[in-house]
């Protein structure tokens, strides 16, 4: 069969034709890739297929993050709504092209439908309707003749399905085909752009208003833990205070005594005072020249009461200048700053204060080393030295040995307060230092002291430990820097 | 005898998607007739069936390796008769993946995905190609 040759006119029409369709491809790419918006890219595509193409019906279809359904995004020459239509990847030309990522052309489909329509008449008289399906329903010309779909493919992923279709009997050529393959692609690489832009620009845009917030939050957060932090520091302070009003008020009573004894050797030598003072006065009288008051021994033994009594008083005024000394020391309220101190003073001073419990049986062996003055919180350490001779005065039951060692160790001090006392269970050992822990009873201690303590010697950037052993005694070991950083 | 070669116009109507006839015969000689869905240009020598649930058809076949297709241009109110020789069956590579790709295509949307199965695609080696016009200008 003769195959008829081509004319020069032939040729060179299909030539301008060619040139032509290269010109607008060269345009719709441009167009396409001028653009990072995905709406603008699908008009684009679409109005190409229809204006330029004379495709009437066209969709665009995206797949979803499951990768098992395709949907409409966009859609031209459908009467009614398409957008939104989904279709199962699998299923019907688009959803096989999808499945198979291969490019498809059908054509003549009513007669497909025709013949298919009359097999299934076949088998349904002959029984076998349980063979058949309900035909799913796709998107796109209810009575489509020809149809091309292509894949969208970034590099060999697919995001999607372009589809055209066509109503007519007619079927895409080859060259048609080409066209549309050609359009596709570039559209695939547009969307792909695009959708990488829009979705940088959505993280962009979150990562902005999570900065905002977090700004905010962190803010708010702050806001929050510096008022806690202040609460905190409240109660703690508070706390130490308490434990520190409540260790003077059990030393008030021993305080009191101590007062009342130097005090109560004044009162008892007031009348001694009076009476002694009465006898120089009438002897003055009585006597005439000073020869006689010299020779009289009465006078001589009110005088020499008088100088006894003077010399009990100044000791009596210096027993009480002491203990009140001792107080303010213990308590140098007037001292909220850290100063340079020697701590032979502060030990000295809480001594004093519990002189009235440790005179009843207790020895208190010092063996004071050449101590530096330390800077430090005169008044917290105080409170140290005062809960740890405290304890250790209740531990010997008041009768017993509290030996109180220092020495300079390197760049610190070290103070041991150690006693002869009933010693500490290794149980109660390991708690010893616990907010609430007591072994005193109800009522009698705060279970705090000894909490205290240890914060206020890490507060100075020391260190406090702890030694015992039952029946034997407990020895506490305090270590503090001289010049905490 | 000489290569009978397909005519480049026939290929349009192979691809035209409307049911061609194909008609075998057995080894005693008993025709069998029967629609079939498509035929798939494969080169201008040859070109395939769908093996799908033609029984009667594959097995004249593998009795009697000849069969004659009728292939339908109703535009132009033509019929190409090309007469067949089976030259082999293949289940996989690509003319097997066009065809399973197709049909499983159009069975999907009608529902028939289970009645549609591509088994094979015959491959026919073209013996002769003959055009007739049958329309109103014959």
């Amino acid at each position: 069969m003769a195959k008829k040759q081509p004319t020069a006119e032939d040729l060179a029409a299909e030539l301008d034709q060619k040139s032509a369709e290269i010109r607008i491809l060269q345009r719709v790419s441009s167009a396409i890739n001028a653009t990072l918006d995905l709406e603008e890219i699908y008009g684009i595509v679409l109005g190409t297929m229809d204006e330029i193409f004379g495709f009437h019906h066209s969709l665009i279809l995206l797949l979803d993050e499951s990768g098992e359904t395709l949907t409409v995004v966009a859609s031209r020459g459908y009467e009614g709504q398409t957008l939104g239509g989904q279709v199962r990847v699998g299923t019907g030309l688009i959803g096989v092209v999808a499945k198979k990522r291969r490019l498809m052309r059908l054509s003549n489909l009513g007669s497909q439908r025709g013949y298919i329509a009359a097999i299934r008449k076949q088998m349904e008289e002959a029984g076998r309707s349980g063979e058949l399906e309900e035909a799913a329903p796709v998107p796109g010309l209810p009575n489509v003749e020809s149809q091309i779909g292509i894949p969208l493919l970034i590099k060999d992923n697919l995001i999607g399905v372009f589809s055209v279709e066509s109503a007519e009997q007619k079927m895409f050529s080859d060259r048609e085909e080409t066209l549309v393959a050609i359009v596709a692609n570039q559209a695939a690489s547009a969307i792909h752009n695009a959708r990488l832009y829009r979705a940088e620009e959505q993280r962009r845009q979150e990562l902005a208003e999570l900065n905002e917030t977090l700004e905010d939050r962190v803010r708010a957060r702050t806001a929050e833990l510096e008022r806690a932090n202040r609460e905190l520091r409240d109660m703690q302070t508070q706390l130490v205070q308490t434990e520190k009003m409540a260790s003077l008020g059990m030393l008030v009573a021993g305080v009191a005594h101590e007062i009342n004894t130097p005090i109560g050797a004044i009162a008892a030598n007031t009348d001694l005072v009076r009476r002694a003072t009465e006898i120089v006065r009438q002897r003055i009288e009585d006597k005439g020249s000073l020869a006689e008051l010299a020779g009289d021994s009465r006078l001589r033994q009110a005088v020499e009461t008088l100088r006894q009594a003077s010399q009990t008083e100044q000791l009596a005024c210096e027993r009480v200048t002491s203990i009140v000394k001792s107080l303010r020391n213990f308590a140098r309220l007037d001292e909220s700053e850290e100063k340079l101190v020697d701590l032979h003073e502060g030990i000295e001073s809480t001594l004093t204060l519990l002189r009235h419990e440790l005179k009843k049986g207790v020895e208190v062996v010092k063996h004071y080393g050449d101590l530096p003055q330390v800077l430090c919180f005169p008044s917290q350490l105080n409170q140290v030295f005062m809960n740890l001779l405290n304890n250790a005065i209740s531990a010997t039951g008041g009768k017993g040995t509290i030996t109180i060692t220092t020495a300079r160790d390197g760049d610190g001090v070290v103070l041991r307060f150690a006693d002869t006392g009933g010693g500490i269970s290794p149980q109660n050992l390991k708690r010893i230092f616990d907010p609430g822990f007591t072994t005193k009873g109800v009522g009698v201690g705060t279970g705090l002291g000894l909490s205290i303590c240890y914060r206020i010697i890490q507060h100075h950037q020391g260190t406090i430990e702890v030694s015992s052993e039952v029946d034997k005694g407990t020895e506490f070991t305090l270590r503090l820097p001289i010049q905490p950083h | 005898m000489g290569e009978v070669r397909l005519p480049d116009e026939i290929r349009p109507v192979m691809e035209n998607g409307i049911p061609a006839q194909v008609g075998t015969c057995s080894a005693d000689g008993t025709p069998n007739a029967t629609d079939i869905s498509r035929v798939y240009y494969v080169d201008s020598e040859h070109l395939a069936l769908s093996n799908q649930f033609f029984s009667k058809t594959i097995r004249n076949i593998r009795e009697n390796p000849r069969a004659c297709v009728n292939l339908n241009d109703l535009e132009a109110f033509t019929c190409w008769v090309v007469h067949l020789e089976f030259d082999r069956s293949e289940t996989d590579g690509p003319i097997f993946d066009a065809m399973d790709m197709q049909i499983e295509a159009i069975a999907s949307m009608t529902g028939m995905s289970n009645v549609f199965k591509l088994k094979a695609a015959d491959i026919y080696r073209v013996t002769s190609v003959e055009k007739i016009e049958y329309g109103p200008a014959s």
